[in-house]
């Protein structure tokens, strides 16, 4: 028998304590007396408390052992929370996180269907290598359970199971399960089942062969695709998508079933259902003016209803698609017009969808067009004035008739009167484009220099690379209309060290066909700058080029005939994918790669999510993954174009840009691969690519051959790593 | 505020109060069987408990809150997580086990000198009974060393819970010594 104060104080304590005390020991403690008392209730509410606090970014995580007692129980809703808890915060406590197996492996076999959802959901959610030890049986039981609801949740848990452990999944053999599930009577199941086998096929192409079983199960994906979710639909659609028509019949029967989708209100089941058109019309004998084509086309133009992000998506599509198709949206050029509250993204997109829209054989059209243009090159917005200039030029150059060229000439010329110094270098840009598509007409190119020559400090008004580019370029094609050729270039010249690698081979390349105007202190002047001063390469092996065709005997044959070449006519300024690259964009409509218009092989998402279940990898392992990315690496390094014709062309200038800004970025991959591998070692390779002397050395190696591209550079040090391993 | 006016209750009168009760002891000896044994009278097909199973149950008026804690030497460690407010502590021991007495004795006293368990009684269920070759309660008893216990309700009932005999025996001592000492 304990003393009586003690038992007086014990009743006082246990009776008497009606509110939440608030203790001076702070919330964490308080919130822990409550998880712990010996009233259900008072449980309870301190779980709600405790998911309170961790809703609003709180760290609750240290009382993680004692929600986890809370965990047994018959109340759903405490459960819930519970397990709420559990997913948020089982990464900080993964040694725990095995007191609450036996509760997820009883919670699997609970009457409540909701509760043995809601057990296989949340253990194969907790990223601990511990608890999925026991998944096993849990998992087999929800997969074969009576429940669809259950079903369909166990079919997602084995994609998450594979992705933290592929060898247990594989070794469970619920892949087999899962692949059964495509039979499943619940459209929810078959839904699921094919994007868990989807996503696992993301992960591992080589563990299930989806296409062939796509192949087996389209009759089932049709027959429930109108009775389940519009994500579900979503994932169907996009099963169905992959899968190749047998003949013109059953692509037709394909099409034919899915259409109704096209007016759904979701616009990513709308996308995806026209990817699946899209998939299969090649197969059916279509013409353009075929109903489908006209309900493809609606449906298009619904999605610019909806709001400006989905309208971006859109745009982006529908730029895919008008290159596969480009007459579906002919009649619809005036919903692509810019509304005033447009956001910017979207403005932009549809100032490039209505340049490839608008049909080149209709004068009306074009003009109005260049109206809409003219508009909205006087609008303030900056890049949306760019493009818009920009849109000009290429509008222009599309009709290609002199008189339509001369009027947006007359427009870009009243823009620059405006006097505006910020729309200057793309009026500058425009207007060299233009000459090019036209080379011959002087009239135009008289018009063009009287204007370009007035400006006193060209380097001034003009801003970009490539405008600077153009404007050198100008004063070596056209060099009789500058009166006063010498004072600009020699501006460019005093400037060379500054200016970017673009303006800097141009100015070089113009003295160079110009050194019979100029005189010869100038072509000297800027071969010693380009070959010494200069930190660009190309500018460099060009110079040094340039310099060695001039010590030849017949130096001035030679650069004559270098200079005199003349460039093909700008057909257009619009750029279009390759035919290769569009199929498989057409393939991923309504993806994010339709956005970015780089196909799902060439992103790297995936390694990302690699690197995250990375952490309890093997040293070797991580080898082969370096290594296989480095493989990846040089083969995306054949594809890359390394356009070696000079500054003519705006586009193909582009074009070098990304690339070498890509392959820039391709350098720090190989050196963090690089650093990964050093460890220190004895064997401390020396990075001889960012090494100045090795550089030179192997530009003296490859001595005279024009425009060394970083290419062979670069493969060559990945060839360097791979030797490593 | 219903619910605050009832939990308010429920403490005025001690009603819905519920005693914490913990089964503890090494593994396989029975631990998960005793708690569904006094749940629902049955015998149960169990695995071993990766965790911990919990019941409610209501003897002699009492709202019993047992908690059975698996016991598998990685989750040992884990059982001080549960001490807290803990009234009473069974401890099962497989009397058939003679190799691991040694094991069980040391868990069990390192158990009992925790602060937090100070005041909880304890009950030793000398468990599997029905089999050959088990040792008799006083036989456990001594090789358990609880004659060493001071300061403490204690005792030792030979039990078997696949027949069911010695666990209501044990529980009645538990409550009579839990309504004694402790309400």
């Amino acid at each position: 028998m304990p003393p009586l104060d003690k038992r007086i104080k014990k009743f006082l304590k246990n009776s008497i304590r009606i509110a939440p005390k608030i203790s001076d020991k702070g919330e964490l403690a308080e919130l822990r007396t409550g998880l712990v008392s010996q009233y259900p209730q008072t449980r309870k509410d301190a779980i709600k408390k405790t998911i309170q606090q961790m809703t609003v970014g709180k760290d609750v995580s240290t009382l993680f052992p004692d929600v986890l007692k809370n965990m047994a129980t018959n109340d759903i809703e405490q459960k819930k929370l519970v397990y709420l808890y559990v997913m948020n915060y089982a990464e900080t406590h993964p040694e725990l996180c095995i007191l609450a197996v036996n509760t997820f492996v009883t919670d699997a076999q609970d009457p409540n269907p909701l509760i043995r959802c809601m057990a296989i959901r949340t253990m194969s959610m907790i990223r601990v290598e511990k608890i999925l030890e026991y998944i096993e049986i849990p998992l087999r039981r929800t997969l074969q359970d009576d429940n669809p609801y259950v079903r369909k949740t166990a079919v997602i848990c084995v994609a998450k199971l594979f992705q933290l452990n592929k060898e247990l999944c594989i070794e469970l053999g619920v892949l087999e399960d899962l692949k059964s599930s495509l039979d499943d009577e619940n459209p929810m199941v078959v839904a699921n089942a094919t994007a868990s086998l989807a996503e696992i096929n993301d992960m591992d192409p080589s563990i299930v062969d989806l296409k062939s079983l796509i192949q087996l199960h389209v009759k089932q994906f049709l027959a429930v695709l109108n009775e389940c979710t519009e994500w579900a639909r979503i994932t169907i659609l996009g099963a169905l998508s992959e899968y190749s028509a047998r003949d013109g019949l059953e692509a037709q029967d394909i099409i034919d079933r899915v259409t109704a989708h096209l007016q759904h209100v979701n616009p990513a089941v709308v996308l995806a259902t026209i990817k699946v058109v899209i998939k299969n019309l090649p197969q059916t004998d279509f013409n353009p003016n075929s109903l489908i084509m006209k309900k493809l086309s609606s449906a298009l133009v619904s999605l610019m209803s909806s709001p400006p992000e989905m309208q971006y998506v859109a745009l982006k599509n529908i730029r895919i698609i008008l290159e596969k198709y480009p007459e579906i949206l002919s009649k619809e050029l005036r919903i692509f017009y810019i509304k005033f509250n447009d956001p910017l993204y979207v403005k932009l997109e549809k100032i490039d969808i209505l340049i490839r829209l608008v049909d080149k054989g209709n004068l009306k059209q074009c003009s109005l067009l260049l109206t809409e243009l003219k508009e909205y090159s006087m609008e303030f917005e900056p890049e949306f004035v760019s493009r818009a200039i920009q849109g000009l030029s290429q509008l222009g150059i599309k009709f290609s008739g002199e008189k339509f060229l001369q009027k947006v000439l007359d427009i870009l010329i009243e823009l620059i009167d405006r006097d505006q110094n910020s729309i200057k270098d793309d009026c500058c840009i425009a207007m060299c484009n233009i000459l090019r598509h036209l080379p011959e007409n002087t009239d135009m190119a008289s018009q063009i220099c009287s204007i370009l020559n007035a400006w006193e400090s060209p380097d001034e008004y003009l801003r970009t690379d490539v405008a600077k580019c153009n404007y050198v370029w100008l004063l070596g094609q056209y060099p009789e209309n500058f009166p006063s050729l010498k004072a600009k270039v020699n501006i460019f010249l005093e400037l060379f060290n500054q200016e970017e690698s673009l303006t800097q081979t141009s100015i070089l390349i113009t003295v160079v066909r110009l050194h019979s105007k100029l005189p010869g202190s100038t072509l000297q002047s800027v071969l010693e700058k380009a070959t010494k001063e200069t930190t660009e390469l190309d500018v460099r092996d060009m110079a040094i080029m340039y310099w060695r065709c001039l010590s030849m005997d017949d130096s001035e044959e030679l650069v004559e005939e270098l200079c005199k070449i003349i460039p093909p006519h700008l057909e257009t300024t619009i750029d279009q994918f390759s035919p290769d690259l569009l199929e498989k964009l057409l393939l991923e409509l309504g993806t994010i790669s339709s956005i970015y218009f780089k196909p799902q092989a060439n992103r790297r998402t995936r390694d990302v999510s690699y690197e995250n279940v990375v952490k309890g990898k093997e040293i070797n392992e991580l080898q082969d993954l370096a290594k296989n990315e480095l493989a990846s690496k040089a083969n995306e390094e054949v594809l890359l174009d390394f356009g070696d014709d000079d500054e003519e062309d705006e586009d193909e200038l582009d074009g070098d840009n990304l690339t070498s800004v890509r392959t820039n970025k391709k350098y720090s991959a190989l050196d963090d691969l690089d650093d990964l591998f050093n460890f220190g070692t004895t064997t401390g390779k020396p990075k001889s690519f960012k090494d100045d002397i090795g550089i030179s050395q192997g530009i003296n190696e490859l001595n005279l051959r024009p425009s060394v591209d970083s290419n062979s550079r670069s493969q060559s040090n990945t060839q360097e790593l791979l030797d490593l391993f | 505020m219903g619910s605050y006016f009832s939990s308010m209750f429920d403490r005025l009168w001690g009603v819905n109060k519920e005693l914490r009760i913990l089964i503890l002891g090494l593994d396989g000896a029975g631990k998960t069987t005793i708690l569904y044994r006094l749940q629902i009278g049955e015998v149960v097909t169990t695995k071993p408990t990766i965790g911990f199973n919990v019941e409610t149950l209501t003897y002699k008026n009492l709202k019993l809150n047992v908690w059975d804690l698996g016991g598998q030497t990685s989750i040992r460690p884990y059982w001080r997580c549960y001490y807290a407010d803990t009234a009473a502590v069974i401890f099962v021991v497989d009397s058939t086990d003679k190799d691991r007495m040694a094991t069980a004795s040391k868990e069990l006293h390192l158990m009992l000198q925790e602060e937090e368990l100070q005041d909880a009684a304890l009950l030793v269920f000398a468990n599997k009974q029905d089999q050959p070759g088990a040792l008799s309660a006083s036989e456990v008893s001594r090789e358990l060393n609880l004659v060493e216990l001071k300061d403490r309700s204690w005792s030792i009932v030979a039990s078997s819970a696949i027949k069911g005999e010695g666990i209501t025996e044990g529980l009645d001592w538990l409550i009579e010594v839990i309504k004694e000492e402790q309400l």
